[in-house]
């Protein structure tokens, strides 16, 4: 692959990196590891880029992929276990100057996310992020009915963990 | 749901992630290597396939050679050879088509689908090798304990069922060995991917 593809990919990427963040975010539990699933996710990005033909959005796409890495490729190194204080006391330092409430909403919100399990988190981002059923379910590769039922289960759980 | 629906917004509010990576970050990154599961798979899969074959190399071909002239075995051994040569290389052929379907941009339950198909090549490919030793193994006991040779070494009044059940015994242990050894592995690999995968078909049938 050329220069100039690895060039546009990885621009591309930095101004999309959000998406992956999110993902990173609620798949692990320490800053260790969000960085480790992050570098697996453009890793496998790069891969599939080639095949990338814009047939669908670049953040679609990008959606795709991470959930595809998160729940299937990556696996948690033993160095990432025991070191969620870092990712806490990290948050805690960059979010301090936001609005308070919401920041803690938000990290209320990741930490009941991280509760759920592998799918459950998906449907919960896709959720999140106001995806379409048809969208949900292309990129599960569920049935609509199906990802109807399973957003409704998941919904139910988040809303028990936030409000117990 | 309506408290849910009022964390979307504050979903879509939220500011940049606290971890951020420049252009040149991304960059780098894409140079490293993959430490992904199905390159783990690949790596074991491909060690699956060598190492039963590696043990011949091991073996005194000479001897082996002398003890197949004494028996008889010659025959059935080049038989066993050539049927297990054409399915080992009938197992690389589906290991390699499935591995080729894995892709991370096609949906999560296809990529696990795939991943777990391409896995289950090699499962079948070690019940087969196991199936093949118990065969083989049965079949030389069978020849060697009915020859002339052998029934003249034993020691007079020797129990023949005893030695038929001390023989079938110990290459039981042998073979119950290798098969825990790799359910370990395979149980380490793909607990994760199962798993998921089994969410993922629940409630399918309802479609």
């Amino acid at each position: 692959m050329t220069p100039e593809l690895e060039k546009t990919f990885a621009s591309e990427l930095e101004k999309n990196q959000s998406i992956i963040h999110k993902v990173c975010r609620s798949y692990t539990n320490n800053e260790s590891a969000h960085k480790d699933l992050f570098q697996e996710i453009t890793i496998q990005l790069w891969k599939a880029y080639p095949k990338f033909r814009g047939d669908s959005k670049f953040s679609t796409w990008m959606y795709r992929v991470a959930f595809n890495t998160a729940i299937s490729l990556y696996r948690k190194s033993k160095r990432n276990v025991e070191t969620t204080q870092i990712y806490d006391n990290l948050k805690e330092l960059e979010y301090h100057d936001y609005d308070d409430s919401k920041d803690r909403q938000l990290s209320l919100l990741y930490k009941a996310i991280y509760s759920l399990n592998d799918i459950e988190k998906a449907l919960a981002l896709l959720y999140l992020e106001d995806k379409s059923y048809k969208e949900i379910s292309e990129t599960l590769g569920i049935s609509e009915v199906n990802a109807r039922v399973k957003m409704n289960r998941t919904k139910t759980k988040l809303k028990n963990i936030l409000n117990p | 749901m309506e408290h849910l629906e009022k964390l979307k917004d504050v979903w879509k509010d939220q500011s940049e992630s606290p971890i951020k990576f420049t252009e040149g970050d991304i960059y780098k990154m894409v140079h490293k290597r993959s430490s992904s599961v199905v390159k783990w798979i690949l790596i074991i899969s491909i060690l699956e396939f060598v190492l039963p074959n590696i043990f011949i190399l091991f073996t005194d071909f000479k001897s082996t050679k002398e003890v197949y002239d004494n028996y008889g075995l010659n025959n059935i051994m080049i038989f066993y050879t050539i049927i297990h040569v054409v399915i080992i290389f009938g197992f690389i052929y589906y290991f390699y088509k499935n591995y080729q379907k894995i892709s991370a941009d096609s949906s999560v339950k296809n990529l696990l689908h795939n991943i777990l198909k391409t896995r289950r090549t090699v499962k079948n490919y070690i019940y087969y090798n196991l199936t093949i030793a118990a065969i083989i193994g049965l079949h030389v006991f069978y020849v060697v304990f009915n020859s002339d040779q052998f029934i003249n070494k034993l020691p007079e009044n020797t129990n023949m069922i005893m030695v038929w059940v001390i023989a079938i015994i110990i290459f039981t242990i042998v073979l119950f060995i290798f098969w825990c050894f790799y359910r370990i592995i395979y149980g380490f690999l793909l607990k994760k991917l199962k798993n998921n995968y089994a969410d993922l078909q629940n409630n399918e049938y309802c479609t």
